[in-house]
């Protein structure tokens, strides 16, 4: 029967296309039973991944998040269709379609693909197909929060309300609805503003819509936005939620180990059973130089100082070791190596990027000075979380009168959300697809810095790899939507004298502060208007003086009569006074403003006093500017885009976090922050939820970056992806043990470094032994430390710091850069001297380029983590740099100046400063002849050098040298 | 780079092992065979270099120029002529493309191309009488006429162009490039940017970056004066001998630190970073050393003339550097001088002046020099222009000029696999929008690699869990009918 079936349609298909009746048959008898068999294990009732099911005809029709799945009109632009053919459905590693199975589905998409459910359906129109047409053609106007004309045409309600000229439509009547007449006539939304406000122009199908839902009587059903319920996730399995890092971390008893005796903390047992699996051992303690070495540039980005050396090596303390890890953790510039890291992860850049003029963001640097006290201050982790996904919602700052320090910080810590990549100033660059990449970007920065997955794919799809349905990634779109609104968007440049209307700037600071701030601002008024009284009675006075002298020019006799005529207003003038008051008008009297004109002395003060004003001026303190994302209330409606398209609306969401991670599927509790809070509360409630103590990724997703930081590589190497595509841990039980221990101390990330810095298995050597090659060649286990090259800021903070040219001033606004004529961008210095790399303006168009060179990424919209590359420009930037060799000038006279009398004494002294070691015999031996034959050579080539010039250029030949040497980039 | 990694063949094999024989003496085999583990076998590449790789498939160009011009050259006036555009001149259209304006209150109303046209070649190809140079060489030309991008506005439609999407900080086509083939020549830079000495264009250096590919990838500029590369010259005074007694200091210390390392391959990498940047000096300047040239050549390309002298010598810098084995060379010129927003008749032939010659030139002289055969020029802007006059604050419109369009642009390619004398599809009659055999900004890089010999879905990069790729997740075709 079968056989005869196949053979009757084939030839069918062969003459022409089947009839519908056809087509639905073959539905019946042969293409359900297909997909019930090979499709039905993900895309079934209860199994709905990509929300489809595959066992009915109705939920065929029915289609999955893309929408539908089957296109009668097109049959072979079908996305069922789509995916089979292009292999990508069933996936790899389930049972595939045989060549005659497709062959088959093929034969029925090619008769019209009907189901025989068709006739059944009858799609009708609703609100929810008009309104995301509305919102998003119009509601710029007539909306949240303009409504030109009265109107507002959020919701049917509202329209039906009507603006000034009556209701916006009437039902059952497209012709005479108010709306359609004025969208028909063109005026609506008006051409000439659709720019402007970055609007397009209704498209005719979106008219349709309209009109075809007025005729069929504007129906409308309840809408109910898709949140968690807390019945079982139909779109997640319970064998998802087992993967590893879905599930909560649990403390693992302390394993035993071969070699207990090398162990120094529950860090060394975990790594040692790994060793011992494999047949190695740690290796032994590295020298106290190279610990001091590597302490220095883990913790501060920084080398030792040579009395700082001296002082550990000399320290015969049994503690010696810990007591440098207190006094490193509590240096301030702990913060601005650690703080950096961070300001990575949140993409931190001073400028706008997109346009050419890169806009400079004016308080950027708040945040990264909140970044960088908070790591200082050991913030615990859990706030610092918070206070940058909700600070506006922790705590009222609505009051100008009354903002503490705290609320100050928190509102500062809400930059983390507004570092992306942001054209949006302009109308031209600011469509709400514009906006989205916007949105889009800060999902990603948040997701790959706290969160540690990936959910980008999630925004046109359903996850590949996790399980994560497009659902999910719309339902934490809608988190950031009371503050991150498409549809209703703050624009990132400062707009007119109002903050917070139309631009996301904020004017807060703590009340002391801005107390501070407003006596500042009445200082200067009141010593201008001073200076400006000084000088307004200096010119009376000089006019009085000026035009006295003048008149004691005039003869005697008519001296007096002058004065008096001149000095009667003119009604009052007899005719000779008159007479007398206009010959000589111009010769005695003085126009007080054009004063400066004839007197050089006034002139003089006047001019000073201007230049006083402005200088005055320019010193008032700038406004208390805050970038800040606050949530405004009354977000309009998130909907599913169907293959990501915003003009392709699904069915509306409601506010949550990814299912998987949430194992009863409890709806997300959103509650206002504090009373009177204009927002909604839905970041409180993800930064809350982030926080809790089964949170399966927070505190696994931080220790594993400290780890990552301290180790060289994380224990999960892919550290923004603990998903099924990243990579498994390589200690699994370590990261669980210092997850939960990182939550047992409060959140401490200071702990977290003691307890990695104190291990025995940070404190060994990095040399490569045998059978470390042989049996960990990536040095994944840890039976070495690995060897690192200086990060760029690292490397450019050394050579400022053994240069003797670093200043250790921070926070505030940004060191300026220069772009030379070539391209090189060099950061402007102060007074001969640097500040840190970190508080350098960060322009995502003028990274300066030594920092470029040696790898310091530009921001899109974050850096996960950094590549170390080894490349020539990184040679030719330390050899031929001009700046470079005016550093190595400066440490050459450090040298000089402080290293002792002989040679010998100076080359130690230079090698210690750069490189920590001091010189073996062999390095020693080099230098000096090196030093004898460039001391001849300079000789021969200006024989009138003084000696102290010439051991100055000598000098300076060797720091360069050693600028430029392994031992200085690299640290053991 | 699974795939592409997993074909590698034994040449490179040996390549890359007689390369760590030389560099790593007593390297243990073990570690040697991790790191080519890494990079052949590996799941994810790790080793950023600029080693030849394997393609995917048998390429037909094993290096690009191209020729980027900034501002959006005009569709209509260059290789499209419209007779409906002439005959509806001065009538009012902006109502039908509003929301396609960016500025509405200069649009004026059709306005027709200020040049004449003439067709060339045995392919008969419509030229702008503005290029009379280019007219005889376009049967070696394949003009995309059916071309369109997504942004009509310059910065975003430039990231499009150059890195597949509109935003920045995602890596350029050229660091693509070479992060997929590596280079031919070790002793130059493998994507190399001539921009103008007049001024950065718009976006400035951000149109060659690598994104968030490995810094190693992105463009390196060249100047046409002073020291071509940042840094590559000394930049302050000292005798060479001196220098060169620091420079052999330097050598020795890094050997006594070498050899207290075993087996630390990243310090072998940084020596031999540093033999590089050494020999980089010598081969830079010779490559830019235009004196090497007849006088005949020199004329070819317009050098010495004053509009075409500049383009010009970038046009044969180019040629010289893809002789070098250079795999990826970009020009570009100053600002953005195809944006004739006004005054487009003396703009079009200002920009003409300027290239015109010069990138025939370069079409030629690849020819007979037989490099055109495995070199692909690409000419081409970031968007096109719109059919209605753009007219200037005074109205006048003698005046005008046309705003961007991103529904329609023209761009061509020449040599390296490409299909010459032909001309693939066309914009509706006023030359508005692409309407026939339509090729969006990824098949236009689909295209590209797939001459090269790679796919343009194989080319990837692991990054937050996505492989990304020049094309992201748009659909991309290869635009088989311009091949050869």
């Amino acid at each position: 029967m079968l056989v005869l079936t196949l053979v009757a349609s084939t030839l069918f298909v062969g003459q022409q296309s089947l009839g519908q009746e056809n087509s639905s048959e073959l539905f019946k008898t042969d293409v359900l039973p297909i997909l019930k068999a090979k499709c039905a294990k993900c895309h079934n009732a209860d199994a709905q991944k990509g929300e489809l099911n595959l066992t009915d005809a109705n939920a065929i029709l029915d289609g999955g998040e893309s929408g539908a799945v089957i296109s009668t009109d097109d049959p072979e632009a079908s996305l069922l269709w789509e995916y089979i053919e292009s292999g990508e459905m069933p996936p790899e590693k389930s049972p595939q379609l045989t060549q005659a199975e497709k062959d088959r589905i093929h034969q029925w998409i090619k008769s019209g693909a009907k189901t025989g459910a068709e006739a059944n359906r009858q799609q009708e129109l609703t609100q929810l197909d008009i309104l995301p047409i509305l919102q998003l053609r119009c509601t710029v106007c007539h909306g949240t929060r303009v409504k030109e004309g009265d109107l507002d045409l959020r919701s049917v309600e509202s329209i039906l309300a009507g603006g000034k000229s009556g209701p916006a439509f009437i039902a059952g009547n497209a012709k005479e609805s108010l709306l359609l007449k004025r969208v028909h006539a063109g005026e609506m939304p008006p051409k000439q503003q659709l720019v402007r406000v970055s609007v397009k122009p209704v498209a005719d199908s979106e008219i349709k819509l309209i009109v075809d839902w007025i005729a069929s009587g504007a129906k409308t059903v309840e809408i109910k936005e898709d949140v968690a319920n807390g019945k079982p996730d139909p779109l997640i399995s319970d064998e998802d939620r087992e993967f590893w890092s879905f599930v909560p971390p649990v403390k693992a008893n302390i394993p035993t180990a071969k070699q207990s005796a090398k162990a120094r903390n529950a860090v060394d047992y975990f790594v040692m059973a790994k060793l011992d699996e494999l047949g190695l051992e740690l290796s032994p303690e590295a020298s106290r130089r190279t610990l001091i070495r590597r302490l220095y540039f883990d913790l501060l980005g920084l080398p030792p100082a040579p009395a700082e050396i001296a002082e550990f090596e000399s320290d015969t303390r049994p503690d010696a070791y810990e007591r440098l890890v207190e006094k490193l953790l509590a240096s301030p510039e702990y913060g601005a190596r650690w703080g950096g890291y961070w300001l990575d992860l949140a993409g931190y850049a001073d400028s706008e990027g997109l346009q050419e003029s890169d806009r400079f963001r004016p308080a950027a640097y708040r945040y990264r000075d909140y970044v960088i006290s908070s790591f200082n201050r050991d913030k615990s982790y859990a706030r610092f979380v918070m206070e940058q996904l909700a600070g506006d919602e922790l705590a009222d700052y609505t009051d100008p009168e009354n903002v503490s320090q705290q609320v100050y910080e928190n509102v500062i810590a809400t930059g983390f959300m507004r570092m992306t990549i942001d054209g949006t100033f302009a109308g031209i660059t600011g469509f709400v697809p514009d906006r989205l990449v916007v949105v889009g970007d800060l999902l990603q920065v948040y997701t790959s810095s706290m969160l540690g997955l990936t959910m980008k794919c999630a925004k046109c799809h359903t996850h590949k790899f996790d399980p994560i349905p497009q659902r999910d990634y719309y339902r934490l779109a809608a988190i950031f939507k009371g503050a991150l609104d498409e549809n209703d968007w703050l624009i990132p440049i400062r707009e007119g004298s109002e903050p917070g209307q139309r631009d996301r700037f904020m004017t807060l600071a703590p009340t002391e502060e801005r107390r501070a701030w407003q006596a500042e601002h009445d200082r200067i008024d009141s010593e201008i208007s001073k200076l400006e009284s000084d000088l307004e009675s200096l010119r009376q006075a000089t006019t009085n003086r000026l035009e006295k002298e003048r008149l004691e020019r005039l003869p005697e006799t008519i001296r007096g009569d002058v004065a008096t005529a001149l000095a009667t207003v003119d009604e009052k003038r007899s005719e000779i006074q008159k007479y007398l008051a206009e010959k000589f008008a111009d010769t005695i009297t003085l126009d007080p403003a054009k004063l400066a004109e004839v007197d050089e002395d006034f002139k003089k003060a006047e001019e000073s006093t201007t230049n006083q004003i402005k200088s005055l001026n320019n010193s008032r303190p700038e406004e208390l500017l805050v970038r800040a994302l606050w949530d405004r209330g009354a977000p309009s409606p998130t909907y599913i885009l169907k293959r990501g398209d915003y003009l392709t609306p699904g069915r509306p969401v409601g506010p949550g976090v990814p299912s998987i991670l949430v194992p009863d599927n409890r709806p997300l509790k959103v509650q206002p922050g504090f009373e009177g809070s204009p927002g909604t509360g839905r970041r409180l409630a993800l930064a809350k939820w982030m926080v809790e103590e089964d949170h399966p990724l927070t505190a696994r997703v931080m220790v594993n970056r400290i780890w990552r930081y301290h180790f060289g590589q994380g224990i999960v190497r892919t550290l923004d992806d603990f998903g099924i595509a990243g990579a498994r841990p390589t200690h699994q039980e370590l990261l669980d043990w210092l997850a939960v221990e990182f939550m047992e101390h409060g959140w401490s990330i200071k702990h977290m470094h003691r307890l990695m810095l104190l291990s025995a298995t940070y404190r060994q050597q990095s040399l490569i032994r045998d059978e470390h090659l042989d049996k960990d060649p990536e040095n994944l286990y840890l039976a070495r430390m690995s060897i690192r090259r200086l990060d760029a800021e690292s490397l450019r903070d050394s050579l400022l710091s053994v240069s003797g040219l670093l200043k250790k001033e921070p926070f505030g606004k940004p060191d300026t850069v220069t772009r030379r004529e070539d391209g090189l961008v060099t950061s402007n210095g102060q007074n001969g001297g640097w500040r840190r790399s970190i508080f350098v303006m960060k322009r995502r168009t003028e990274i300066p380029t030594i920092l470029a060179n040696f790898d310091r990424p530009r921001m899109s919209p974050n850096c996960i983590d950094r590549v170390t590359s080894t490349v020539a420009p990184q040679a030719l930037q330390l050899l031929n740099n001009a700046q470079v060799k005016s550093w190595a000038e400066s440490f050459a006279a450090r040298v000089i100046s402080e290293g002792g009398n002989t040679d010998a004494q100076r080359i130690s002294y230079a090698y210690v400063l750069a490189t920590s070691y001091q010189p073996v015999e062999s390095e020693l031996e080099i230098t000096q002849q090196a030093i004898d034959k460039l001391r001849v050579a300079w000789k021969t080539d200006s024989p009138d050098m003084n000696d102290e010039e010439l051991t100055a250029k000598v000098y300076t030949n060797l720091c360069h040298a050693l600028f430029n040497s392994a031992s200085f980039v690299y640290v053991d | 780079m699974t795939k592409q990694t997993h074909n590698s063949g034994t040449d490179q094999l040996m390549t890359r092992r007689n390369w760590f024989d030389r560099t790593a003496t007593g390297l243990k085999a073990a570690a040697l065979a991790s790191l080519l583990k890494e990079d052949v076998y590996g799941e994810s590449r790790r080793v950023f270099d600029f080693k030849p790789r394997d393609t995917h498939f048998e390429p037909k160009a094993k290096s690009v120029i191209h020729l980027f011009m900034n501002g959006g050259p005009s569709q209509m006036d260059l290789f499209e002529p419209k007779s409906e555009l002439e005959r509806l001149h001065g009538k009012s259209y902006f109502e039908k493309i509003a929301g396609e304006v960016e500025n509405p209150t200069a649009a004026g109303s059709l306005l027709r191309a200020p040049y004449g046209f003439s067709q060339h070649g045995e392919s008969g190809a419509h030229v702008s009488e503005l290029m009379p140079h280019l007219a005889t060489v376009v049967d070696e030309i394949a003009f995309i006429k059916g071309m369109f991008t997504t942004n009509l506005t310059h910065e975003p439609a430039l990231f499009k162009i150059h890195s597949g999407q509109e935003r920045p900080g995602l890596p350029s086509l050229g660091a693509w490039v070479t992060y997929g083939l590596g280079s031919e020549n070790q002793n130059l830079p493998a994507y190399i940017v001539l921009d103008d000495p007049a001024g950065l264009p718009v976006n400035q250096t951000q149109s060659w970056q690598s994104g968030f590919l490995p810094p190693v990838y992105q463009g390196t500029r060249f100047r046409s004066t002073g020291a071509p590369v940042l840094n590559l010259q000394r930049e302050y005074d000292e005798p060479d001998n001196i220098t060169e007694l620091e420079r052999q200091l330097i050598s020795r210390l890094d050997k006594v630190h070498r050899s207290k390392r075993n087996g630390q391959l990243e310090l072998d990498a940084r020596i031999a970073s540093y033999e590089l940047a050494a020999r980089m000096q010598l081969a830079t300047s010779d490559a830019l050393d235009l004196s090497q040239e007849s006088q005949e050549t020199l004329d070819m390309y317009g050098i010495g003339d004053g509009a075409s002298d500049s383009y010009g010598r970038r046009c044969l810098y180019a040629r010289r550097l893809v002789e070098r084995g250079v795999r990826f060379v970009q020009l570009f010129i100053n600002f953005q001088i195809w944006d004739n927003h006004t005054g487009i008749a003396a703009g079009l032939k200002n920009c003409c002046d300027r290239t015109d010659q010069p990138v025939a030139a370069l079409i030629r002289d690849l020819k007979q020099r037989g490099l055109l055969d495995d070199t692909l020029v690409v000419w081409g802007g970031e968007f096109g222009r719109l059919p209605i006059a753009q007219l200037p604050a005074d109205k006048n419109e003698k005046n005008a000029g046309r705003d961007h369009n991103k529904n329609a642009m023209v761009s061509f390619m020449a040599g390296g696999g490409i299909k010459g004398g032909i001309s693939y599809g066309a914009t509706d009659e006023l030359g508005f929008a692409a309407v026939e055999d339509r090729v969006g900004v990824p098949d236009w890089h689909a295209t590209i690699l797939h001459l090269l010999g790679m796919h343009h879905e194989e080319l990837f990069f692991e990054r937050n869990g996505l492989k990304e790729r020049l094309t992201s997740v748009n659909p991309a075709r290869v635009v088989h009918e311009i091949l050869a």
